[in-house]
Parts: C-alpha cells; structure tokens; sequence
C-alpha cells in the first residue's frame, strides 16, 4: 500500500496505538476507546494490507504467567510510513494516544 | 456474584464466542479462536476477575464477545473477497471457451460409449465397399424373392465381364439349430435363417468377421452370427465363438460374429455359412451381389438400372441392378449437408452483424480487433464438432432405429443445432466488449417507445471494465438501425472497480 494512502481515523487510531507500545488487542481497545466489534475487523484489514503484523506469544511464557498465551502486533516499515502519513493528516492522533513516557507517567 | 452465576456467565461467553465463530471461514476458525478465547481470558481478568465480578463488568465481557460477530463477519467477508477470481471468470471469453469445451468433450464421451454410435462409426472408418449391386430377376414382384439360379450365377462369375468385376452369391434356408455345447443365455431351438453363401460374400462387402476363429478349430465348417442375431439371442457373449451347432445332419463351430452392413441384403439371415461353389446346391434360385467395375459404376447412375444378359441360347433375360448403397447418406455427409443448409438459413433467424460501428473514433487497436475475431473463430470451432457428435449421438444412441429413421434425426438435429447454435454464438459475440471480450452487463432501458421518433430509446449495456457502453436500438430506425459501441476514455475508470478485487484503498476508507 502506498504510503499517501488516506487511512480513515480509526485505522489512524490503531496504528498509532501500537506504534505506542499496545500490541494486543485489548489493550488496543481500552487505550482508544473502541469497541471490540470496531478494532478487531480493523487490525484484520489492516493485516491484509501489510500494515501490521501478528505473531503468537511464545507458550513457555504464558506458561510462566499461568495464562493462554496472546497474539499481538507489531507495525510493518510500510504501516510505519503510512502512520507517518496519518499524523499529518491527523495533527491531534500523536494527543490522543499518548507516548510511552506519557502512558507510565 | 455467585460461583454458581459466574459459571453460568463465563460458560455464556464461550457461548456467544463459539457462535460467532461458526461465521468465521472454516480455515481460519481455529486461530480465531484462539485469539478471542485468550483476550476473552485477559477481558475477564480486567472487568470481571472471578470471585469479585460485579454485573457491569459482566456487561462489558459481553459487550466484549459480541464485537466478535463483527469480526467473524468481517473475516467472512474477507474470504468471499478472495474468490472474487471466480466472479472474474464469469463472463469472460475464457468462461465460454470452457464451456463449449466441455460440451464437446461430453458429447464426444457419449458418442465413444454409445455402442449404436460406435458402430456407426467404426463402420465409416473401415469404409464400405461402394459400387455394390444385387441382380435379380426384373419380373419378380419384389427385391426379397430369390430369383437367380446358381448356374447363371456360376456362368456369368467364370466370364469376364465389362460391367463387373465380382460375383457372390447365397440363399436363405429356415433350418433347425440344435447348440451342442451352449454358453449361458443361449437361445432355445427353433429355426435359424441360414445364407448358405461363397466364400467371397464377405470379401465383396468387405465385412469384417469379430472372434473370428475361421482358420482355426479343424474339421468342422465355420458358421457366422449376424451381429443383431448375436446380440439378441446370445446377449451379446463373446464366448459364443467356438461353440458346436447342429443343421441337420451336420455339425457347425460358431466361428465368429459379422457387423451388419447398411446395404441392407435381402433375406433374413441369422447365420452366415461361407461355402466353395461345389458345396452350394444348384438346385434353387437364390441372391446375386456384384461389385460394379469403374465403367459399371458410371452407367449406374440410378438406384435401379435394367440389365440385360445373353444367355447359352442367346436369347435375352431381363433383370434388375439394384444399387445396395442407395438412399443411406453416411452421417459425415448428412451432417456437411446440414451445416451448410444452417449457414444458409441463418441470415433469415439473426442478423449477423457484429454491430462493429462506433459512434467515435476511438476504435479497438488492430490486435484486439484480431482477438476479437479468434474469439469468434474458437467457437465456431467448438460448436461445430458440438454439432456432429451431439447430433451421432441422438441419431445413433438408440440401436432400435431403423437407418432411415436414424439419418433424418441426425438430419433435423444438426441442422437445429447449428442454426441455433450459430445464432448464439453471433449474439455472444455481439454483446462482448470489443476492447477486454467480456460480455457487457447491467442493461437498462433507456426512453420510451412513444419516444422512437423524437429521441432515442433503446437499451444500453455496459462494460464492467468501463471501456464500453453499448447502445441497441429499441426499434431500428433509418438513423439508428443496428447496435453502436461507444469507447469510454480514460476519465471513466474511476468509477468502475474492474473485473478483479476491489482496491485496498477503497476498503481502508470504509473503516
């Protein structure tokens, strides 16, 4: 997908969620306020058009916390440039999800 | 909450989980369900940890697995997306190739199981002996009276003769057949027509005898099946072949099986029994099959011809030449003769117009013009043996017509088939885009009738690709008589998604 490409500002939303460390999708949900029926068909469109990318957590540490292990996502260099793109676009989106450092304040 | 209602609220979420996930395409049901079934854990960690869960956080678990419909329904989406290549394919010159394609190969699968059609055919393959002719007596009442004594036969196969250049002859006797050692499905005993024949009958007609075991199995004489006798007292055994038959006082081996012919000799005969001259009785009149000579076959230019013979007296017999090929046409002309007929009757069903006239210049490229007409060549090429094995099939496929019978069904069949046939292929190849091939879609009417001669109206077709729009005249008029293309340039693409899936980009604004 080309870089210039117009997201709409839910797909805005989740890619900058997970370039700010939230790489489930709960935490997705619970950082920008979406319903589940919202986020989840976005990150499989997302995932189609090589923006994320999803991978299983390893067993052995979900063992360790005696939990079933997750799936989370990671930004592609093309979502990354596409995010790029969306802040411009969206000069409020880097506010509504805020950094790392402004999360664990 | 009690643990007894937070059994029942959690086994709930798995519920609605697990229904939502029937929606999800079958490959990819388990991940999906790995996924929710490992957020719904974190969810319920989150909002409603067990023992403290509290009825709103109950609802937001909920809240929670419902949204997994959404994303089942998206997923399934997702999937009818991909198959999109198989919505591509409809309408597509490919897709009438194929269809065509199959058509013939079934038709063609049919006619090589059909054993009336396989007979038919290895009959034209091994060709028939043209130029054949049965003598008979001219004052005989009709062609199945045995009417030409074995001495005339005898004396006019020992002359040269101008007109002929082969003699054979044979009678037919009802005579009682006893088999000695019957194979299972045997007949029971009762008369036989038996053609006591020369040993060149066969050759002359050049009929090929199956199983045949006439040089082997020694002293006893060999005795011939016809084919339909064969199949209608034997079953159709070929292990028939060998078994001992009592005529008379003689004992037979069964030495083989001989196709019917389609000159249709007189006589019934049930079995053949090819005999030297000396073993055949001179004492009554029987048939008489001769082969014409080059000169003999150009002075029969009628299915009957007199014939005039001197006899040891020198006086003069009257006798009838009746050609034994008459009025059976093979099928391959029956069916040349019917295309022919169709490409002539065909400008009075449909026009044939391709309706090539554009209302700009922006006309098709040379090459696409030539793809255009391949397409058009490829399935005329289909359709045509389409129409000759269909029609062998529906003439042919049931073994109870009599030849007659079966040539005008094939006759009224191909013609039918391929009037109608060449008329859709022409109506086919109107409706298909000059640029991309594919067929136009989404007509609309356009106009009223009242309208005819003030405006336009007339139905308009369109090109899902967007290279076309198609235009074709309610009533022709004297302006607009026949349909026109019109070339779309390229401002319109934008409004059309193609054949092929819809663009990613179109999809990402739709979040």
């Amino acid at each position: 997908m080309a870089p210039d490409a117009k997201l709409s500002h839910t797909a805005a939303m989740i890619l900058q969620a997970l370039d700010r460390g939230f790489v489930y999708g709960f935490s997705i949900m619970e950082m920008t306020g979406l319903p589940s029926g919202t986020v989840y068909p976005a990150m499989r469109r997302l995932e189609r058009d090589d923006l994320i990318r999803s991978q299983w957590e390893k067993q052995s540490i979900a063992d360790a916390e005696q939990r079933p292990p997750r799936k989370y996502y990671k930004l592609t260099a093309a979502g990354r440039s596409t995010l790029e793109a969306s802040r411009k676009r969206y000069p409020l989106l880097e506010r509504l999800i805020p950094s790392e450092e402004v999360k664990t304040l | 909450m009690t643990p007894s209602a937070e059994w029942t609220v959690r086994h709930f979420h798995l519920g609605l989980l697990r229904g939502a996930s029937f929606l999800v395409p079958a490959q990819q049901r388990a991940e999906w369900w790995r996924e929710w079934h490992a957020e719904l854990w974190h969810v319920r960690q989150s909002c409603a940890p067990a023992g403290c869960a509290s009825w709103g956080g109950v609802r937001e678990v909920t809240a929670f697995c419902l949204g997994a419909f959404q994303d089942a329904l998206c997923l399934k989406r997702h999937c009818g997306e991909k198959a999109r290549p198989w919505a591509a394919f409809q309408g597509s010159p490919a897709q009438c190739i194929v269809f065509l394609g199959a058509v013939l190969a079934a038709g063609f699968s049919i006619a090589l199981l059909l054993p009336g059609v396989r007979a038919e055919r290895s009959l034209m393959q091994r060709g028939v002996n043209r130029g054949l002719v049965l003598i008979r007596d001219a004052a005989a009442d009709n062609d199945a009276a045995e009417t030409i004594s074995f001495g005339h036969y005898r004396a006019w196969a020992r002359q040269k003769q101008q007109y002929f250049d082969g003699f054979a002859f044979y009678r037919v006797t009802q005579e009682l057949a006893v088999l000695e050692s019957a194979p299972a499905g045997s007949p029971e005993n009762e008369p036989w027509g038996v053609a006591r024949a020369t040993s060149n009958l066969f050759a002359l007609l050049r009929l090929p005898v199956q199983f045949s075991q006439l040089d082997s199995g020694g002293e006893l004489p060999g005795l011939i099946l016809s084919e339909a006798f064969w199949k209608r007292e034997f079953a159709a055994n070929p292990h028939v072949a060998g078994s001992i038959v009592r005529l008379g006082e003689r004992k037979y081996r069964i030495a083989g099986v001989v196709p019917d012919g389609s000159w249709r000799l007189p006589g019934k005969v049930d079995a053949w029994l090819l005999q030297p001259e000396s073993a055949i009785a001179p004492d009554r009149a029987g048939y008489v099959v001769a082969h014409l000579t080059a000169l003999g076959d150009e002075e029969m230019w009628r299915p009957r011809v007199p014939i005039t013979v001197f006899n040891a007296n020198q006086s003069e017999d009257d006798l009838l030449g009746i050609s034994l090929d008459d009025g059976m046409p093979q099928p391959w002309d029956v069916y040349l003769f019917t295309v022919i007929l169709a490409f002539l009757a065909l400008p009075a069903t449909t026009s044939v117009s391709l309706g090539e006239y554009s209302v700009c210049s922006q006309r098709p490229s040379g090459w696409r013009r030539l793809c255009r007409w391949s397409l058009l060549s490829a399935k005329v090429g289909l359709l045509l043996p389409i129409v000759y094995f269909v029609s062998l099939d529906l003439a042919y496929g049931c073994t109870s017509f009599e030849p007659t019978r079966a040539v005008y069904i094939q006759l009224v069949s191909s013609f039918l088939m391929c009037l109608f046939g060449m008329g859709w292929v022409l109506r086919d190849q109107r409706q298909r885009c000059p640029v991309c091939l594919r067929r136009v879609e989404h007509p609309a009417q356009v106009g009223q009738a009242s309208w005819n001669f003030l405006a336009w109206n007339g139905t308009e077709l369109m090109c899902m690709g967007g290279h076309t729009l198609l235009h074709v005249p309610g009533l022709p008029t004297s302006w607009f008589s026949t349909q026109r293309w019109l070339y779309l340039d390229t401002s319109w693409e934008f409004l059309f998604a193609g054949p092929g899936p819809v663009p990613k980009k179109e999809l990402l604004t739709g979040f």
